[in-house]
């Protein structure tokens, strides 16, 4: 029958449980420790967003280039799951992407006076995430899943190509930041992860549903 | 090569006998100008100089749009869409003809909007024009390239003119990038700064190998 799963569906299924009870573990642990990190001198608590702000950024970023990914090995290879994963992964990026959009003003707001700045790292950010906002709408007005995962992942692939992400990791931590801030960047990557593992998890059921639904009848029951 | 020149001379022949996306590129850039103008009233003219490279290229940007929505609907007709994919010919020449022709009708278009915004906003651009011309064929190729590309993909989805300018704009950032500087620098001290042409250079050469290699996958069969 074709209901067998791929192997990037069992992925995903194995790691669902493991990632969410790790997440749940040490998100406790980080806000405890961005609680009780020092308070800037300068910045006072919103100085905090620091330990959210760039841990989103990484997975954000994660999400993007696992979209370009996943569409280049579909192009190559036709598997669908690929598929499967660089969608999941651009909708999960869109949304990390958009927290990050709207903590990192409120950051700037308290710190430099302003709440956007038009610098290379802002801008790149940005149109990064019109770029994979787009994405989602292509895949959501092309009929026809195969055609769609198609204009997607050549999309998908262009937009990084074009938008090169290139300038992470800058600046440098004060005394008694890095463990928080090592903390936030684990918890965004496992919340992703446990994402991601879920979203696949889902568009697999949905795949596996469409393809009993248009079996023939009785072919389902063998 | 073959399959460009005939892609292009299809194309521009077909132009040639309506001339419909010519004119309305033409007339909507025009407008555009137009607008343009009366949205920045009683500017002194050096103000003007300032914000005249954005300005233009803010038309240029939309005129383009208009002609790549189109750039494909001919092909939706009668199927030839089709026809072009299964044509025994390389993908890739049948999508750098396509990019030619609408070069080729972007820069008629350019040139006349050009002359329209000298005039309508008093800036004297002949001095430099070579130069000019230049700079504005190294953006109309970028925008070229991924347009043609992406409008090849959003002719099949539903609301297509909306699609095509939410998928392009993100992407044509660089290009505008460089073509808005180099303008500028020209337009102000009527030298040409190496720096944005090399950005235009770059996203280019990008713009066109993710275009050759990517409507391999964009024709359906």
């Amino acid at each position: 029958m074709g209901t067998s799963q791929a192997p990037l569906d069992r992925i995903a299924a194995a790691l669902r449980a493991p990632s969410g009870w790790l997440l749940a573990a040490i998100f406790a642990t980080w806000l405890v420790a961005v609680a009780r990190a020092p308070l800037d001198s300068m910045q006072g608590v919103i100085q905090k967003i620091l330990y959210v702000h760039p841990p989103l950024a990484f997975a954000a970023y994660l999400g993007f280039s696992l979209t370009a990914i996943g569409g280049a090995l579909f192009l190559w290879r036709g598997d669908e799951a690929y598929d499967r994963l660089a969608r999941s992964a651009a909708e999960v990026g869109v949304l990390f992407c958009t927290l990050m959009i709207v903590t990192g003003p409120i950051w700037a707001k308290g710190t430099w006076g302003r709440w956007w700045s038009w610098d290379l790292r802002l801008t790149i950010t940005l149109l990064l995430w019109f770029v994979y906002l787009a994405y989602l709408l292509l895949r959501s007005f092309t009929e026809g899943s195969e055609r769609a995962a198609r204009f997607a992942a050549v999309y998908g692939i262009a937009g990084l190509l074009v938008i090169p992400p290139n300038n992470l990791g800058r600046g440098s931590l004060g005394e008694g930041m890095g463990t928080p801030f090592a903390l936030g960047a684990a918890v965004c990557l496992v919340a992703f992860l446990h994402l991601l593992t879920r979203r696949v998890e889902i568009e697999g059921l949905r795949a596996r549903l469409a393809e009993k639904l248009l079996a023939p009848r009785g072919a389902g029951r063998a | 090569m073959n399959t460009l020149a005939a892609i292009l001379w299809k194309d521009l022949v077909s132009e040639w006998r309506s001339r419909d996306r010519v004119v309305a590129m033409g007339l909507f850039a025009f407008l555009v100008v137009v607008v343009l103008r009366f949205a920045l009233p009683g500017t002194d003219p050096a103000e003007v100089r300032r914000l005249a490279p954005g300005l233009l290229w803010v038309a240029y940007v939309f005129a383009a749009l208009l002609g790549l929505n189109r750039a494909f609907a001919l092909e939706l007709e009668n199927d030839a869409l089709a026809g072009l994919a299964l044509a025994p010919a390389d993908r890739g020449w049948v999508f750098l003809g396509k990019a030619a022709a609408n070069f080729v009708l972007l820069a008629v278009v350019q040139a006349a909007t050009a002359i329209v915004f000298g005039v309508a906003f008093a800036l004297d651009l002949w001095p430099v024009a070579g130069r000019l011309a230049l700079v504005v064929a190294l953006g109309s190729l970028g925008i070229c390239a991924v347009g043609t590309l992406f409008s090849a993909v959003a002719v099949r989805t539903r609301y297509r003119e909306v699609m095509l300018p939410l998928l392009l704009l993100p992407l044509l950032m660089p290009v505008l990038l460089g073509a808005v500087a180099a303008t500028a620098a020209l337009v102000a001290d009527g030298v040409l700064p190496f720096p944005p042409i090399q950005l235009l250079l770059v996203t280019d050469a990008t713009f066109l190998i993710v275009s050759f290699v990517g409507f391999e996958y964009v024709l359906d069969e």
